[in-house]
């Protein structure tokens, strides 16, 4: 756990830089600190491994303050990355990898194996990679070597100072994708500085809100950052579509689907109306006999005066993008509901089978309902704090 | 040019080759030892950098006889006048290559080695250093053609070098001497120009392939002298 108390960093042409920060990242969480340029969330990571030296206050990193630490010493405990990578151009991928073992005294071998393992756990080839040099490796490469580097030495406290900004936006989402990843698998403690509050709520276990001149506007949980920001600056920062962002954070398990607007290829022009009328739907999905979905048949079309006429593969509109009620959000649910033509998504299991069909009433009320927990939620997380404190 | 000339003094030409060459080599590498804590020390305090820069550039502005004459009095006539000489002579090229190549460590790389946990020591060893050695070695180039150049200036104070052929050959009227002189400097000079360039291939592998892109622009403050 790193604890700031009442820290402040006041420069000596006056500018205060962080002004009385208190602040808690609990241990094996990321905390995300964002914010403009010039709010102090650079100053007050570096805080954390003595880059900077608090003006007062003190910095405790599983309750020892940092200043009784040799830096040194101190740093070799805490992982490092940086947006310009800070890569050594001069040293091989894997010596830059062993670069900390080999500071603690490791023998060189070991060093590499460990570089090797490192390689493996960030996604690079050791076997084509190990003896190259940073400038031979794309932006993206070079910031996973730099994210093994500052694990390489297994360090329980992991900095990052805006690691994926330097990088093009498929290959950021791709980093980010994998810092939650090896998260999972290996409970740092993560601070991590942004100005981008999209990668905050998306990495981010807790979000730190700075505002400028090195004040906290706001820290709290992603999902209610966006759900209640605590004043306009928060609420302008967090970005205008919030409402809908904020759907990440529900499953979509707490949809009630409709079953009855399912029918299998074959069923009659009949049989299919009358299910229709019953289900007061407009449009009908189609499944194959593995209740894969084939498409959606619009009621209006539908021959119920002709008793041979049946449900076939043909003139259906397309099925368009699906989701998996049991892992993806609410927001998933109702953007493949706004983007299908017919205004109704398809819900599918594991196999690709339908379970069930949306309608934007059903969205609505399980996105009340969504509200309505988080919101006493948050309730009793205030009142287990007043009670904590 | 009697071209005959070359074998029947084969023996001084291969003795002053050798002592010429001590006199371009030795004042430089004497110069990068001096050069190395002085920039170090330059690049760490900001203040120190100017007035050690002046005052180089103003040893580099005596002649060079002059440096020689003032030195007589103290070394003598000798080798050891001729190489004091030099090498401070060498300075004016040889620090601000030094400062130089130390500012060239882009300052991430400079941050995350403090952040990793190297002491200042070891940082300075282990990663300034070493990033700095492109820029240095453009510095010994200029500084160890420029010494086997004035080398043969000794000879006017009685220290053998190329300077004899000049002075020899002025004197018996004996041009094929002084072409010699000429050539061998030369000479001289693009051979040891070729054993830097080999000793900075061995001691940056990581520069291969980027060199071509990137030496333009490091190694010019160094081969010009003049701070950036």
């Amino acid at each position: 756990m790193i604890t700031f108390e009442t820290v402040t960093k006041r420069y000596p042409d006056g500018t205060v830089a962080v002004d009385s920060l208190d602040l808690e990242v609990p241990a094996g969480k990321i905390m995300v600190l964002v914010g403009p340029s010039g709010c102090g969330k650079t100053t007050t990571l570096r805080m954390i491994n003595r880059l900077v030296e608090p003006t007062s206050g003190r910095v405790l990193l599983d309750s020892a303050n940092v200043a009784d630490t040799d830096p040194s010493q101190l740093r070799r405990g805490i992982g490092y990355v940086i947006q310009q990578t800070g890569l050594f151009p001069h040293r091989t991928i894997e010596d830059n990898i062993a670069t900390v073992p080999l500071l603690t005294g490791w023998k060189r071998d070991r060093a590499r194996t460990r570089a090797r393992e490192l390689m493996d756990l960030v996604g690079l080839d050791p076997a084509t990679m190990a003896r190259r040099y940073p400038h031979q490796l794309s932006g993206g490469q070079q910031q996973r070597v730099g994210v093994a580097r500052a694990l390489a030495a297994d360090p329980p406290v992991l900095l990052m100072d805006e690691p994926f900004s330097a990088v093009d936006p498929i290959v950021r989402a791709a980093l980010q994708d994998e810092l939650i990843r090896l998260q999972a698998e290996l409970h740092k403690t993560v601070v991590l500085v942004t100005h981008d509050v999209e990668e905050a709520i998306k990495v981010g276990d807790l979000v730190a809100v700075f505002r400028p001149g090195g004040h906290l506007a706001q820290v709290d949980t992603p999902e209610r950052l966006l759900g209640a920001p605590v004043d306009d600056y928060v609420r302008d920062f967090v970005g205008f579509d919030r409402g809908i962002r904020r759907l990440s954070f529900f499953g979509a398990a707490g949809l009630d689907l409709a079953t009855d607007t399912v029918l299998p290829v074959g069923t009659t022009h009949a049989d299919a109306a009358a299910a229709a009328k019953l289900a007061g739907e407009p449009w009908l999905l189609v499944v194959d006999a593995a209740g894969r979905p084939l498409g959606w048949a619009a009621v209006a079309d539908l021959d119920s005066g002709n008793a041979r006429a049946v449900l076939t593969d043909a003139d259906l509109a397309p099925v368009g993008h699906t989701f998996r009620p049991d892992t993806d959000s609410l927001r998933a649910a109702l953007d493949a509901t706004i983007l299908s033509r017919t205004e109704r998504a398809v819900g599918v299991d594991a196999s690709g089978r339908a379970i069930g069909t949306t309608s934007y009433e059903r969205l609505r009320d399980a996105i009340r309902a969504a509200e309505d927990a988080a919101e006493s939620d948050a309730v009793r997380t205030r009142q287990a704090g007043v009670k904590g404190g | 040019m009697q071209w005959s000339w070359i074998p029947q003094n084969w023996t001084i030409i291969w003795q002053y080759t050798l002592d010429n060459a001590l006199l371009g080599l030795l004042p430089p590498l004497i110069g990068l030892v001096i050069s190395l804590p002085v920039g170090i020390a330059c690049v760490a305090t900001r203040w120190l950098y100017p007035p050690v820069l002046g005052l180089a550039n103003a040893v580099y502005a005596i002649p060079t006889l002059a440096v020689f004459v003032v030195l007589i009095d103290y070394t003598g006539l000798g080798n050891l006048t001729v190489i004091i000489a030099l090498t401070l002579l060498s300075l004016c090229v040889l620090i601000p290559s030094v400062v130089d190549g130390l500012r060239s460590v882009p300052e991430p790389v400079r941050q995350a080695a403090t952040a990793m946990g190297f002491t200042q020591v070891r940082r300075m060893i282990q990663v300034e250093l070493p990033l700095a050695v492109p820029v240095i070695i453009a510095g010994m180039r200029v500084a160890v053609v420029s010494s086997i150049s004035l080398a043969s200036l000794g000879y006017l104070i009685g220290v053998l070098s190329f300077g004899y052929f000049f002075v020899d050959g002025e004197q018996r009227d004996y041009p094929t001497e002084i072409y010699a002189g000429f050539a061998l400097t030369i000479l001289l000079a693009i051979v040891c120009d070729l054993l830097l360039v080999g000793a900075r291939t061995l001691l940056t592998p990581w520069a291969r392939g980027r060199r071509a892109a990137a030496s333009t622009m490091t190694a010019r403050p160094a081969v010009t002298g003049v701070p950036s």
